[in-house]
């Protein structure tokens, strides 16, 4: 079942996970590419855990189906080819640090040598310490340095970096980037817009469990880069305002209008140079929490009467997952 | 490493936690000691064997049983609810592991915690039996643990930690009360007691002492408990394998 061809690492096809009438995730279909470093994005709850969790064999889909290594992940995994670190993985207490990385190395078909392990998770300073002793961030570190106790191909992270503070954040990814460098395939969630930036080459904007956007991280900030404004206008005129500059989506209630656009300044400019005059004219740059609503709005407004243009590459390429 | 020697790896490792667990070696080791060595000098007889190798099963049984009970029904729930058990998933360790390390190491320590009985029975009670009386008690013995770990393993995943501990009190006092663990159980309650494992592994003791046979329908009462709390286990680990 080895594939060093270039099939792809990781595949979802149309996946998904009911619990009762809740769709954690709906009809997910992606592909990781070998070496690349992938970000989840999404806010809490928006289906990445779940995600994550059926890619690892710890949870069956419900729909549609996934390969690792155009097989099934549950032999990927015990064959060791992925190194995972969950957000909800535990610890065994009552041994040392250096006790338990040493078990789950020789547990481990290809171990590397522990004590490098230690060093680069950055735990060697207290191998001595009782597992159950440990800060929010030290535990966190333990499991990563689990996850890489082995040689790995495949290194899955359910949002790796809580409960570290800055400099150890930094200090992460460093040691991360290394792992990388060396044809690693990396996927990891994270609810920080800022982390996915630095360290991906390709973003996944999941919410609701459905993927939303994929693109390189500068298409998916500019998106989440917008701003929003509104203003009341009488007499609605909605293809001309479908056609000015920078829009990316548009909302229209009674005589209010909403427009998502990537230029505020000329989306405006282009209202006034018609001749239009509108009242209570506001314009807010989106935070992260309103760039995902705004995402989803969007996606939403796609499932209903087409209304909106878009422009750019990374609405291009989500037109393209959500068609599937 | 194969599979088999990654589960010893960590029924090993869950040994070495088990031997820095005060808690558990007082309630599992020193504690029937010292209970046997205050109660052992009774002149007293009941059932026709004296007092003093009547406490020698009943502490042992108790020390092991209690090993293996509480602290697996407690600590399989607890790492459940940690994640130990999800993060075990994601290594080369084939599903059970977990589950047959925790035995493997029960077993694994409730042995010399059975012989060091037998021998505080044999030297300090001045108990003196043949050997192959002894191998049968002691087997009987560690046969009973196998039940109550099996027990434990499927109220630890059944169970939150939170209700877990309420839960495995009551279960052990009935099996140890009604089994005649704590003082010998006459009249009436005998009959119902006679369904209990603990009250047939006791029965067993008592016979192959007092008359150097083997009750084998007392061992019939044992497995057939075995083999109930075995497929209670396996169900309870099978059914929360989406809840892991």
């Amino acid at each position: 079942m080895s594939n060093s061809g270039t099939g792809p690492v990781v595949s979802f096809e149309n996946v998904s996970k009911q619990y009762g009438g809740l769709k954690a995730v709906d009809g997910l279909t992606l592909d990781l590419r070998p070496g690349e470093t992938v970000a989840l994005l999404g806010p809490n709850g928006a289906g990445k855990s779940t995600s994550l969790d059926m890619l690892l064999a710890l949870k069956k889909p419900t729909g549609g189906r996934i390969r690792m290594f155009g097989g099934d992940p549950y032999h990927a995994i015990k064959s060791g080819r992925v190194g995972a670190m969950l957000q909800s993985g535990g610890l065994m207490p009552e041994v040392t640090v250096l006790e338990l990385v040493s078990l789950v190395a020789s547990l481990h078909p290809r171990p590397l040598p522990v004590e490098a392990t230690m060093k680069s998770a950055g735990i060697d300073k207290f191998a001595d310490q009782r597992v159950d002793k440990l800060s929010g961030g030290q535990t966190q570190r333990v499991r990563f340095a689990l996850a890489i106790a082995g040689e790995c191909e495949l290194i899955v992270l359910d949002e790796p970096t809580t409960a570290m503070d800055a400099e150890t954040r930094r200090l992460f990814w460093a040691n991360m980037k290394a792992e990388v460098a060396e044809g690693r395939t990396l996927l990891f969630a994270t609810h920080y817009l800022e982390e996915a930036d630095q360290a991906a080459d390709r973003i996944l904007v999941i919410n609701k469990g459905r993927l939303l956007a994929d693109g390189t991280p500068a298409e998916i900030k500019q998106r989440a880069g917008a701003k929003r404004m509104s203003f009341r206008l009488e007499r609605v005129d909605e293809p001309f305002l479908l056609g000015l500059p920078g829009i990316e989506s548009l909302e229209i209630r009674h005589d209010v209008v909403q427009i998502q656009t990537r230029d505020s300044d000329a989306t405006l400019y282009a209202v006034l140079d018609a001749g239009y005059r509108p009242t209570e004219i506001e314009v807010a740059s989106l935070g992260l929490e309103q760039a995902f609503i705004a995402i989803t709005a969007e996606d939403d407004r796609d499932n209903g009467p087409a209304r909106v243009t878009r422009q750019g590459s990374a609405a291009s390429a989500e037109k393209e997952m959500s068609d599937k | 490493m194969s599979s088999a020697s990654g589960t010893l790896a960590l029924g090993r490792a869950e040994i070495i936690r088990l031997r820095r667990n005060k808690r558990y070696l007082f309630f599992t080791l020193a504690l029937p000691i010292v209970l046997y060595l205050s109660l052992a000098k009774t002149a007293t007889t009941e059932g026709g064997i004296s007092f003093k190798i009547y406490y020698l099963f009943e502490m042992a049984s108790l020390g092991a049983f209690s090993g293996a009970f509480n602290n697996n029904a407690i600590r399989i729930s607890q790492e459940r609810k940690d994640g130990w058990i999800r993060q075990l998933r994601l290594t080369c360790l084939p599903a059970n592991s977990y589950v047959v390390a925790k035995i493997i190491a029960t077993v694994a320590l409730t042995a010399p915690q059975i012989a060091i009985m037998m021998l505080l029975g044999r030297f300090y009670g001045g108990i003196d039996l043949p050997i192959w009386q002894w191998t049968v008690i002691a087997v009987t013995i560690w046969l009973g643990t196998l039940i109550f770990a099996a027990l434990a393993v499927a109220i630890g995943y059944w169970m939150n930690p939170n209700s877990v501990q309420p839960v495995i009190m009551l279960v052990f006092l009935f099996f140890s009360l009604f089994g005649g663990l704590w003082f010998p159980v006459t009249g009436g309650l005998k009959d119902f007691a006679q369904g209990t494992p603990t009250f047939r592994i006791v029965q067993i003791a008592t016979e192959v002492t007092r008359y150097g046979t083997i009750q084998w329908a007392a061992v019939g009462v044992i497995l057939i408990w075995l083999a109930v709390f075995v497929g209670l286990a396996t169900f309870a680990v099978r059914n929360a394998a989406e809840a892991i």
